[in-house]
């Protein structure tokens, strides 16, 4: 079977991307009934906007994935990276370093913290050859550790407009945050599917010896990959950070969680090789139209996390029966 | 949150190498001793503030006190760490459980060790305690349900964005407000958003409500160090970030009393919040500490510093004050949040 998913346009495998539809055609149906402001064009919105966030750090995570690695400090990247951007940025008094560095510099600053990092793992990962889940897990503890230790636990409240402007402006009817997320999925969607790079992501996340034999430098790649993911995580913290108005000292913490929930009941393999980005951003969206509809609704609160939790259940095997495949 | 580990880790080496020589934690008599102080968490804007006044207030009281551990807002860590603060010879301890159940089996270890506990902000449930330091959190709801329903004039639509359920201090708040708001304005209808403060769901379920319901007209924020910009931010996002003179305002109250919360009142964003008082919750933590090593004892009734005490099932608890900041009193030298950075 995983010659399917080498190939490019065979019918199966874009059928494994659509396991997922008939769930969300299932919530659109059942929150039109749940409450008239449901389908409207602003409510949607809002999902898509609520969900940029974890929308491009499960894009991360999958394309990590896809390649058969793993990273859980992408969720400490998202509060890390802006914060001690904002931090360089800021004076003192605003709980800065006092480095008062120009506030155009803030959002490459961002994003080059969160290839650092992303850099770093695949440093240890890839050339060192350690395991990858440890090393991120530490990582993850690594990460936010910086960021609480330098921001000493403060909220930073006054933050550059330039990295609000990302998260809170709107652009042809859409937030700009929406329009990242479609452009980014679209290029990803594009690249893993028919261009020789993205299939190296396969071919290494399938079998990797096989793939180096193939002379795909898979050291180069998978280093690119845990960059990109770290990249894209920071995008994902300034997104969330235009949002939310400030950058709280637990801006991420637990994210993971709903990234690897929304990565794999959109179909991306834990194992690696296996899973498409359209999948991926379809678990997104489950997921984000799962929350909107237990807030429109008024869900009693102390039952909102059980039900949230069967819905995921429920989304898993649904997709399971459609998709007629064994997960894994 | 898991770099709570390292940093307790990290002030537990200290403390360790620091003393050497400890005398038998079950050691009992004379006035003196140090007290062992476990810190909630390190994450928050307020427990930042009361950690930065605990030394400060130690120096004031003439309070020796051990290395402070933290437990990250882990019922597990707390307990190690309270056995590791007796193990140093801590004859009392400050603590801050944030789950009031699950610490009831250490503190009847520290009964049997005559070891008296001081807690700071929340009520344990059961297992004794010298003294509770708390502000009375049934009254931040009803107080901002009465500034809402005032100023709403008892009809409307409001949003009470929620802490989680299993902290003792979101839940009073949250049904003081509720109560308060069926008894004395039942022409208000009450939305609530659990949001287990965090300031992204906050956020999310902010808009979502304001998307359902654009005539909501007032907010109840339970804690400003988390919702404080989230909410502003989606006010802005709908243009309802406008003076309280506009029929357009949505009046926010909030919960917390950092500074932000006091430039927010100044500049007109929200309309309130209520002051918890992070200097008086170190002090009298340390206050009653060191009462306790001296073996005094306290009756329920009124203090010298504007509080009560009361009487609980396990213990007695100290009611300070927390006063209500509006517009007419933001500036106030008394309170706290004008005193820190």
């Amino acid at each position: 079977m995983t010659s399917v998913a080498l190939r490019p346009g065979v019918k199966l495998a874009r059928f494994r991307d659509l396991t997922l539809v008939p769930v969300i055609v299932l919530l659109l149906v059942v929150g039109a009934f749940a409450n008239p402001i449901f389908l409207t064009a602003g409510n949607l919105t809002n999902v898509l906007q609520q969900q940029s966030a974890l929308a491009l750090v499960v894009l991360a995570e999958a394309l990590i994935l896809i390649s058969g690695k793993f990273d859980l400090s992408l969720e400490s990247i998202v509060g890390m990276a802006p914060a001690v951007a904002v931090m360089l940025v800021v004076p003192a008094a605003s709980n800065g370093f006092g480095t008062e560095l120009p506030a155009a510099l803030a959002i490459p600053l961002v994003l080059l913290v969160g290839a650092a990092v992303g850099a770093f793992n695949g440093f240890l990962i890839v050339r060192f050859q350690l395991s990858a889940f440890i090393v991120t897990l530490a990582m993850l503890i690594v990460v936010h550790g910086l960021h609480l230790g330098w921001s000493e636990g403060k909220s930073l409240f006054k933050v550059p407009e330039s990295i609000l402007f990302l998260g809170s402006t709107t652009f042809v009817g859409l937030p700009v945050s929406v329009w990242f997320v479609i452009i980014l999925f679209a290029l990803a969607i594009v690249v893993l599917r028919y261009f020789r790079l993205g299939r190296a992501l396969y071919a290494i996340g399938g079998n990797i010896d096989a793939a180096r034999a193939a002379g795909i430098r898979v050291d180069r790649v998978l280093w690119g990959v845990f960059i990109l993911g770290g990249t894209l995580a920071a995008l994902a913290g300034l997104l969330e950070t235009g949002r939310l108005g400030g950058i709280s000292a637990n801006q991420g913490v637990g994210m993971i969680f709903m990234v690897f929930a929304a990565a794999v009941i959109g179909g991306v393999s834990m194992d690696g090789g296996k899973g498409t980005i359209f999948g991926a951003l379809t678990g997104v969206l489950v997921i984000g139209l799962v929350e909107n509809i237990l807030s429109l609704v008024g869900v009693a609160p102390e039952w909102r996390q059980l039900i949230y939790g069967m819905i995921i259940l429920v989304s898993l095997i649904i997709s399971r029966v459609v998709g007629g495949k064994a997960q894994d | 949150m898991k770099i709570g580990s390292v940093l307790a880790g990290v002030a537990l080496l200290g403390t360790l190498s620091a003393c050497g020589t400890t005398n038998t934690p079950a050691a009992t008599g004379g006035g003196g001793g140090k007290v062992g102080i476990d810190h909630p968490r390190a994450d928050s804007d307020f427990w930042n503030s009361y950690i930065k006044y605990v030394p400060q207030m130690a120096g004031e009281l003439k309070v020796e006190t051990l290395n402070p551990t933290n437990s990250q807002n882990d019922v597990a860590k707390l307990v190690n760490n309270v056995q590791t603060l007796v193990g140093q010879g801590a004859r009392a301890i400050v603590m801050a459980p944030q789950d009031t159940g699950a610490i009831a089996s250490t503190l009847q270890q520290l009964e049997s060790k005559q070891i008296p506990v001081v807690s700071v902000d929340t009520r344990p449930d059961t297992g004794k305690v010298y003294m509770v330091v708390r502000a009375d959190n049934r009254a931040y709801g009803t107080k901002a349900c009465e500034f809402l329903g005032e100023k709403l004039g008892g009809k409307g639509k409001v949003v009470q964005l929620m802490g989680a359920l299993q902290s003792v201090n979101g839940r009073d708040r949250a049904e003081a407000f509720r109560e308060c708001m069926k008894s004395k304005f039942p022409g208000i209808e009450v939305f609530e958003e659990p949001t287990e403060w965090d300031g992204g769901k906050a956020a999310s379920m902010l808009q979502t409500r304001l998307e359902a319901h654009p005539d909501i007209k007032g907010i109840y924020m339970h804690a400003g160090g988390v919702h404080l910009a989230p909410t502003l931010q989606v006010l802005k996002a709908k243009s309802l970030l406008v003076a309280p003179e506009d029929p357009k305002h949505v009046f926010v109250v909030s919960n917390d009393g950092i500074p932000q919360e006091f430039d927010a009142i100044r500049k007109g964003e929200i309309d309130a919040t209520v002051s918890q008082p992070a200097d008086l919750y170190a002090k009298y933590a340390l206050f009653y500490a060191k009462a306790a090593m001296e073996g005094k004892t306290f009756q329920p009734g009124p203090t010298d510093h504007g509080s009560t005490i009361i009487q609980l099932p396990n213990g007695l608890e100290d009611q300070l004050p927390a006063p209500l900041v509006t517009k007419e009193n933001v500036d106030d030298k008394n309170l706290w949040g004008n005193t820190v950075g």
